[in-house]
C-alpha cells in the first residue's frame, strides 16, 4: 500500500516539478526518460585520430577541467589531470614529434580496479571505470598500479571554483580520482566534455565517443575499417581509448 | 604483576581495553572538530534550546511522506548513493539535486537537525548545493 | 640447557627512559597523524608521482623485520636448532610487536584513514591489499597462539610453530607482492621482487634479534654466552648472502634483455644510484658481510652487532630504493619514445621528504619498542641466562 502511495508521490513530484522548472522546455526536446541505469549492453570507447590532434591545441583538456571542476593546486607535481597533452617523440629524433591526449583509458582488465582493496575502483557494467569516491580509503596503490597515470590523489582541500560547474562536486582531500568519461553527461545521452570541445569551433575534431556494442555507431564503423592502435598493448589490460595514426 | 604475568589472557584483555580507549579518544578528537561548527551554528541562529525549527519546504509534496523521510532519509540517500555511483541508476525526479527544488537551504534544513541532534554528515563538503 | 624464564624487573632508571623515550616517538607519531589528518597530506612532500613515500617505507621495514623476528622461534621449533629454543617466546613476541608497529603506520598513512573499516566491509581478493589484512591479522593471531603453547601449552608448540613458519613466508611474499605484481613499474616488477622480500625478513629480522638480545641482556645483566650469539652471527651471513643472490640474479636477468637497459642504467646513474650503491650493496650487503668475515670483528659481540645494524640499516635502504626509485621513475607508456607533457611523463619524479613523515615513521617504531618493553616486563619471555647446549661446538668461524 505505501508502494503506492510513495509511486503516486513520486510521479506527482516529478510532474509538479517538471511542470513548474522548465515550463515548454518537454515540448521542444524529447523528455530524457526519467529513469535510467547503465547497462551491459553498452561498451563505451573513444577513438583519438592522432593525425587530426595539433599540438598546440588544449581544447580538450581545458573543457574537462572546467566541466569536472578538476583542481588546479599551482604546484606541478600535484595537479591534478584527467586528460592531459603528451608530446612524444623518436628518441632519435629523426621523426617528427606527435601530440596526443592521454586520459584513462577505462581498460576492460583495470589494474587499478584489481589492486583496490575496497573496490572502490570498479568498472561500471557499459564499462566505465568509476572510483567511488566515498569509499576510497586513499591507499594510492592504484595510482602505483596505473600504467597511464591517469590517477591523482587530491592533497589539499579544494573549493568550489569560480564559474564552476555546480553539476560536479568538488573534492574532498585524500581521496584518489581520475577521468570518469563524463559519466554523468553519458547517462543523460550526451558526449563526454573533452569530445564535445574537439569537435566543437576550438578543435580539431580528433576525437570520437561512442558505443562499439552497437555496430552502426561511428567509433564501430572506423574500428572496423582503419588500423587503431592502444597505448601498451603489451600489457593486456584492453583499454578502451583508441588511436588512430600513432 | 605475578597475577598478570602468568595470565596473558588477562593482559590481553587489558591491552584490549586500552587500545579501544585509544580508539574512542580518537574519535572524541575527531568528532571534536565537526561539533565545533555545530557550536558555532548554534550561536548563529536562534537557538532557544528546544528542537530546531526547519524552513518550510516550497514544493506540495516530498517524494515519500514526511514521518517516512525524517525516519529514513540517510539510508535512503545512502542506498541511493551506492545505486547511483555503482549500478549508473540516475532517476532524475529523485536525485539529490531535486531535494534543493523545495529545500532551498542546507544550513536552513538539513544543518538544522544535523546539528541539534550532533551529527556531520559531510554530503556538502563536495556535493554544491543548488541554490 | 633451558634455564627458566623470568620477567625482567623493569624498576630501574634505564628501563623507563627507554619506555618514555619510545613513548615520546608514539606521541610524535600521534601528532604528525593528526597533523595529517587535519591538513591533509598536502603537508607532506608526497606528490602525485611519489605516492608512497617515507611512511610506507618505515611500514613495509618493519613489517618486513616482523615476519623475520620469527626466525629463532621457527629454527628452534621447526629447523630443531636447540640453542634457539630459550628464544622462542621473544621471538614470537618481538614479531608482533613490529607487526602492529609496522601496521599502524601503513594505516595511519592513508588519505582517509577514518574509512579504514571499508576494508572490512567491502573485500576485493584480488587486491594484494586485501589478501594481506588475512595475512596480517592471522600473522598475529598464530604468533599469539604460538606464545600461548610456549607459556603453557606444550604440546601444541611444534604444529602451532610450523604453521606460523609457513605462515610467515606466505605473508612477507604477499609484502613483496604489493610491488612484484605491479606490471607497469619496470623497477618493481619481477616475480623474485617477492623471494627477496622473504630473504630480507629472514637477514634483517635475524640482525634485529640479536641487537635486542645483546642488549637486553646486558642491560638487564643476564648471561648471554657468546657461542649462541655467534651462531646467530653465522645464519645472518647466509641470510644475508641470500639476499645478495637473489638481488645479483634480479640485475642479472634484467641486463639480459635490451628492454631494460634504461631503467637498468638509470638506477646506476639516476638521483637514486647513491641510495642503490651505498644503502643497498654498501649497507645491506658489502659491510656486514666485511664486518662478520673479520677474523677479529666476526668474533667479536660488538662486531656482530655494528654488522646487525648495518644489516637492519641496508634493509630500509633496500625498501626504500624500491619504492622511492620505483615511483619515481617515469612510466615508459610509449617504449622507445621521449614522452614529455604539463603532467611529468617523462620526468624522473622529484620527492623531498617532509618532517611529519619521518615522524610518523618513528611512531611506529614507538609503538613496537613500548610492546617489546612492556612485554618483556610483564611477561616471562627472556631465559635468566642463555647459554648453549653442552659440548656444542660452532661449526665455523671467521
Amino acid at each position: 500500500m505505501t508502494m503506492d502511495r510513495r509511486t503516486v508521490l513520486g510521479f506527482g513530484g516529478a510532474a509538479v516539478a517538471g511542470v513548474a522548472l522548465a515550463p515548454g522546455m518537454t515540448l521542444i526536446a524529447a523528455p530524457s526518460p526519467d529513469k535510467t541505469e547503465a547497462s551491459g549492453d553498452q561498451r563505451w570507447a573513444m577513438l583519438i585520430d592522432v593525425n587530426k590532434c595539433e599540438t598546440n591545441c588544449t581544447a580538450c583538456t581545458k573543457a574537462c577541467r572546467q566541466e569536472n571542476n578538476v583542481p588546479l593546486f599551482g604546484d606541478a607535481n600535484r595537479d591534478i589531470h584527467w586528460i592531459r597533452k603528451l608530446e612524444i617523440r623518436d628518441k632519435e629524433h629523426k621523426r617528427p614529434s606527435v601530440s596526443l591526449p592521454v586520459l584513462c583509458n577505462h581498460c576492460e582488465n583495470p589494474p587499478c580496479a584489481h589492486v583496490c582493496p575496497t573496490e572502490a575502483t570498479f568498472i561500471r557494467k557499459d564499462g566505465i571505470v568509476l572510483v567511488d569516491k566515498h569509499r576510497c580509503i586513499g591507499c594510492r596503490y592504484c595510482i602505483l598500479a596505473c600504467p597511464y597515470k591517469a590517477r591523482s590523489l587530491v592533497y589539499k582541500k579544494t573549493s568550489f571554483p569560480e564559474g564552476g560547474n555546480p553539476n560536479v562536486p568538488i573534492r574532498a582531500k585524500g581521496v584518489v580520482e581520475k577521468c570518469n568519461f563524463c559519466v554523468h553527461l553519458v547517462d543523460e545521452g550526451k558526449e563526454p566534455a573533452c569530445v564535445q570541445a574537439c569537435n566543437g569551433e576550438e578543435g580539431n575534431k580528433a576525437m570520437v565517443f561512442g558505443d562499439l556494442n552497437d555496430p552502426k555507431s561511428e567509433i564501430s564503423t572506423i574500428i572496423r575499417e582503419v588500423k587503431t592502435q592502444t597505448i601498451r598493448a603489451d600489457l593486456g589490460l584492453k583499454p578502451h581509448v583508441h588511436y588512430k595514426g600513432l | 604483576m605475578r597475577s598478570l604475568q602468568s595470565h596473558p589472557v588477562r593482559f590481553t584483555l587489558l591491552l584490549a581495553l586500552v587500545w579501544a580507549s585509544v580508539l574512542v579518544l580518537s574519535h572524541q578528537v575527531m568528532a571534536s572538530g565537526s561539533s565545533g561548527h555545530a557550536a558555532e551554528a548554534h550561536s548563529h541562529s536562534d537557538y532557544t534550546g528546544g528542537p530546531p525549527e526547519l524552513e518550510k519546504a516550497k514544493g506540495e509534496a516530498c517524494i515519500r511522506p514526511t514521518d517516512w523521510m525524517r525516519r529514513n532519509h540517510m539510508d535512503f540517500l545512502k542506498h541511493r548513493r551506492g545505486q547511483t555511483v555503482r549500478e549508473g541508476l540516475r532517476i532524475r525526479s529523485e536525485s539529490l539535486l531535486k531535494c534543493s527544488e523545495c529545500h532551498q537551504s542546507h544550513e536552513k534544513f538539513c544543518d538544522q537537525c544535523h546539528n541539534y541532534v550532533g551529527v556531520a554528515p559531510n554530503c556538502f563538503e563536495c556535493h554544491i548545493y543548488p541554490k | 640447557m633451558l634455564s627458566n624464564f623470568t620477567a625482567i624487573e623493569g624498576r630501574s632508571f634505564g628501563y623507563w627512559r627507554l619506555v618514555i623515550f619510545f613513548g615520546v616517538l608514539v606521541l610524535i607519531g600521534a601528532g604528525s597523524f593528526v597533523a595529517v589528518e587535519v591538513h591533509g597530506h598536502g603537508i607532506t612532500g608526497m606528490n602525485n608521482q611519489i605516492v608512497w613515500g617515507v611512511p610506507h617505507v618505515f611500514a613495509i621495514s618493519l613489517l618486513v623485520m616482523a615476519s623475520g623476528a620469527l626466525n629463532l622461534g621457527s629454527m628452534s621449533t621447526v629447523f630443531a636448532v636447540k640453542q634457539f629454543k630459550q628464544f622462542g617466546r621473544f621471538s614470537a613476541f618481538l614479531a608482533i610487536a613490529l607487526l602492529i608497529g609496522g601496521l599502524a603506520v601503513l594505516m595511519l598513512d592513508l588519505g582517509r584513514p577514518d574509512r579504514l573499516l571499508l576494508t572490512m566491509m567491502h573485500m576485493n581478493f584480488r587486491s594484494m591489499f586485501t589478501l594481506n589484512v588475512f595475512l596480517y591479522s592471522g600473522f598475529i593471531i598464530l604468533c599469539f597462539l604460538y606464545l600461548w603453547s610456549m607459556f603453557e601449552y606444550h604440546q601444541f608448540t611444534k604444529v602451532i610453530g610450523s604453521a606460523a613458519f609457513m605462515w610467515r613466508v606466505i605473508l612477507t611474499t604477499g609484502t613483496g607482492s604489493i610491488f612484484g605484481v605491479l606490471h607497469a613499474r619496470e623497477v618493481f616488477h619481477s616475480a623474485i621482487t617477492a623471494p627477496t622480500f622473504v630473504a630480507l625478513s629472514l637477514s634483517s629480522g635475524t640482525a634485529i634479534s640479536i641487537l635486542l638480545l645483546v642488549t637486553t641482556f646486558k642491560q638487564t645483566k643476564r648471561d648471554l654466552e657468546d657461542k649462541v650469539v655467534f651462531g646467530l652471527r653465522n645464519a645472518l651471513i647466509f641470510f644475508i648472502l641470500l639476499v645478495a643472490y637473489l638481488l645479483v640474479v634480479e640485475k642479472f636477468t634484467k641486463y639480459y634483455s635490451p628492454a631494460f637497459y634504461d631503467v637498468q642504467g638509470w638506477i646506476l646513474t639516476g638521483p637514486y644510484s647513491s641510495l642503490y650503491i651505498f644503502g643497498v650493496w654498501g649497507a645491506a650487503i658489502i659491510i656486514p658481510l666485511a664486518i662478520l668475515f673479520h677474523p677479529s670483528k666476526g668474533n667479536s659481540v660488538s662486531g656482530v652487532m655494528w654488522a646487525s645494524l648495518f644489516s637492519i640499516i641496508g634493509t630500509f635502504s633496500i625498501v626504500a630504493h624500491l619504492l622511492l626509485a620505483g615511483q619515481a621513475y617515469p612510466l615508459n607508456m610509449f617504449p622507445g619514445y621521449e614522452v614529455s607533457s604539463a603532467f611529468m611523463d617523462g620526468v624522473t619524479a622529484t620527492y623531498s621528504p617532509a618532517a611529519v613523515e619521518y615522524m610518523l615513521g618513528f611512531g611506529g617504531i614507538g609503538i613496537a619498542g613500548i610492546i617489546y618493553l612492556l612485554g618483556i616486563k610483564f611477561f616471562r619471555m627472556l631465559p635468566d641466562k642463555a647459554v648453549a647446549p653442552e659440548g656444542y661446538e660452532l661449526p665455523w668461524n671467521p
